[in-house]
């Protein structure tokens, strides 16, 4: 019993971080598998994410337009939902506008696209810093899912039930989209075979253009979700999409649930290292990966890809 | 030695470049530069060109170099604080250590292509980062491992002191030379071609016969000794060792600058990046607080409109120039002469 009162919140607390990362690693992985291109600005993506949510939320994020008035005059709990739907939209039209300077180097060595988003993370990290500061900030959320919750007696962060809650509904949503509906379909054929794709007559460039600003949205819902837990920083983004690459890697690219396994380990190695090894949580991701790595050359659930030519 | 021999080891851009480098400490004042901005881009011009020899000729790209800059830092600090304060030794020490990791990084990734080989780098990279930040009694983790001196030459019958800026930077310069001269030579050795032609195509090489796992392994373990040798340098210069240029973004500035310059289409390409890096860091610098922003847009327009890069942009102009004719009419003439 005890043992379980020390290890659970722990444990919890790496299910919530878990399920973030792995939100995080499946818009990367949609961008992979559709584009072959690794987004490294999908991290300065997350993290603008979460500094729109932060314009939307206080008056002093930045926002000085006189329709932002009617907005900060709603109760916090309405603002924050808005938020929810606004931000990502944000984030995925500066996706969009990201993926048309990367049309310039599909059919080209893929090193190029992932160079082309390296100086994209530079320039969106140096935005961010210009327009909102250098500075710490955070984002005020709705007083229905702040402070504690008591299971038993135990207790433990409402926000963080909030935030696994949230995570495995836009996980579940995600998994539907991609395997219930004809656009679904055409996103998991365009990551088989693209060329294929349009030789079928489907409009490539618009379905790269959706994927890429789906993609990058993803990546700014988690960025909302993760702000008051890890606070915003203009370099947060690192943060997330290191973790983000750890996952696809130890789950297998192209491999949904692979990724939601990885992330889910990920994360309870993360939360149990850092509770009792803090020195060692940064690198047990690392360990993990490279234990699995050594033994399963494609990841948990991998299979051959053409990535790897 | 005959003439084409000489020309093997020495070519005449590598006489322009060390002509340039050899009389920068003369006129650097007068551009309104100062002479340790010299020291600090030939220590990262022989970081990228041995950077290069992995991603321009063996296609590897790896994601996690600053790793062995700063474990050729510390290697050359901890040696010189606590073992033995003679700089030949203290810098094989340096170069030694990196070599030895990247030796054993490459045993976990070589046999790894593409995307794959690149995040496992970030994996192994970023590894090392957060040990050498944490490992607080080596490396003195935040506050960096202090007191490394720049110790005398010392050649046994004569010893010359480089503590001064001045007197350093002739020290870097011949490691610059010596570090031009090696490398080209293993570029174009067989080994250096065994290497070009796994970037081209890995399984054909292998099926001629080559054990590209071992080739990809040496080329990996040969680029991590030359930034080892890089940091250690660097050690030398800031006269300390510090977590910093392991990080991520360091390791990606290092691409960044081999690509810009043109490291793909060009052994020089590294050279003028690392060049155009630190200039543009201290003219816009001098300017903009945001001076990485202007750096970036500037990355993001090369790879879009010109991803070979400066020495993509010079080649283009000197061969229009060679050859005024287009290659259809020159395909047109050939078929004219053949009737």
């Amino acid at each position: 019993m005890d043992l379980v009162h020390l290890l659970l919140p722990h444990l919890l607390n790496g299910v919530a971080l878990g399920l973030l990362f792995a939100l995080i690693a499946l818009g990367f992985m949609l961008i992979i598998g559709v584009m072959e291109v690794i987004n490294l600005a999908h991290g300065s993506l997350f993290a603008l994410g979460a500094y729109f949510a932060l314009s939307l939320m206080t008056p002093d994020g930045g926002l000085r337009l006189g329709i932002a008035q009617v907005l900060f005059d709603l109760p916090v709990g309405w603002r924050y939902v808005i938020v929810l739907l606004v931000a990502p939209v944000g984030v995925a039209i500066v996706g969009m506008g990201l993926e048309m300077c990367l049309r310039r180097t599909y059919g080209k060595d893929p090193l190029y696209g992932l160079l082309l988003t390296f100086g994209a993370a530079l320039v969106l990290e140096e935005l961010i810093r210009l327009a909102w500061g250098p500075t710490e900030r955070f984002i005020p959320i709705p007083s229905a899912i702040t402070g504690g919750i008591a299971i038993g007696d135990l207790i433990y962060s409402k926000y963080r039930f909030f935030a696994s809650g949230f995570a495995i509904l836009m996980i579940g949503l995600l998994w539907l989209f991609l395997e219930k509906t004809p656009y679904g379909a055409l996103i998991k054929a365009g990551a088989h075979d693209s060329e294929m794709v349009r030789a079928l007559g489907v409009n490539l460039t618009r379905l790269r253009l959706f994927v890429f600003g789906f993609g990058t949205a993803l990546a700014a819902i988690a960025g909302i979700i993760m702000a008051p837990i890890w606070g915003i920083r203009p370099h947060v983004g690192v943060d997330a999409v290191v973790p983000a690459f750890v996952i696809i890697v130890l789950g297998g690219v192209g491999s949904f649930w692979g990724a939601v396994i990885a992330g889910l380990l990920v994360g309870m190695v993360v939360g149990l290292t850092g509770a009792f090894a803090t020195d060692w949580s940064l690198i047990s991701m690392y360990i993990l990966l490279i234990l699995v790595v050594t033994f399963r050359a494609r990841g948990l659930l991998g299979k051959k890809s053409i990535l790897e030519n | 030695m005959t003439v084409d021999q000489l020309r093997s080891w020495i070519t005449p851009p590598m006489l322009v470049s060390f002509a340039i480098f050899g009389t920068l400490p003369f006129w650097i004042r007068e551009v309104g530069l100062y002479p340790y901005l010299g020291v600090e881009v030939l220590i990262f011009c022989i970081y990228a060109l041995g950077y290069n020899v992995l991603l321009g000729y063996g296609g590897l790209p790896s994601f996690g170099h600053g790793a062995y800059f700063g474990i050729g830092a510390y290697a050359f600090g901890i040696a010189q604080l606590n073992v033995v304060s003679n700089l030949w030794l203290c810098l094989l020490a340096g170069i030694l250590a990196a070599m030895l990791f990247g030796a054993v990084v490459a045993l976990f990734i070589s046999h790894r292509r593409g995307i794959y080989f690149a995040l496992m780098t970030i994996a192994f990279g970023q590894m090392a980062f957060f040990i050498a930040s944490k490992w607080t009694s080596v490396t003195k983790g935040e506050d960096g491992l202090l007191n490394i001196a720049r110790l005398p030459v010392d050649f046994g019958f004569v010893s010359y002191p480089i503590q001064r800026n001045g007197d350093f930077y002739w020290f870097v310069f011949a490691c610059f030379v010596v570090t031009v001269i090696v490398l080209w030579r293993v570029v174009h050795s067989p080994f250096g071609k065994v290497v070009q032609a796994i970037k081209q195509n890995e399984a054909r090489t292998a099926f001629l016969g080559y054990n590209v796992v071992l080739y990809k392994g040496l080329v990996f373990a040969l680029s991590c000794a030359v930034a080892g040798f890089a940091g250690a340098l660097f050690a030398m210069a800031q006269g300390g060792a510090f977590v910093q240029v392991m990080n991520l973004q360091w390791s990606g500035v290092v691409v960044l600058m081999v690509l810009i310059g043109g490291g793909f289409v060009s052994f020089w390409g590294p050279v003028l990046g690392v060049v155009l890096y630190f200039i543009a860091r201290d003219l816009l610098g001098a300017y903009t607080e945001t001076w990485q922003l202007w750096f970036g847009l500037l990355f993001m327009l090369v790879v879009m409109y010109k991803p070979e890069g400066l020495a993509g942009i010079w080649q283009g102009i000197v061969h229009r120039k060679q050859r005024p004719r287009t290659s259809a009419t020159v395909h047109l003439l050939a078929m004219l002469k053949a009737r």
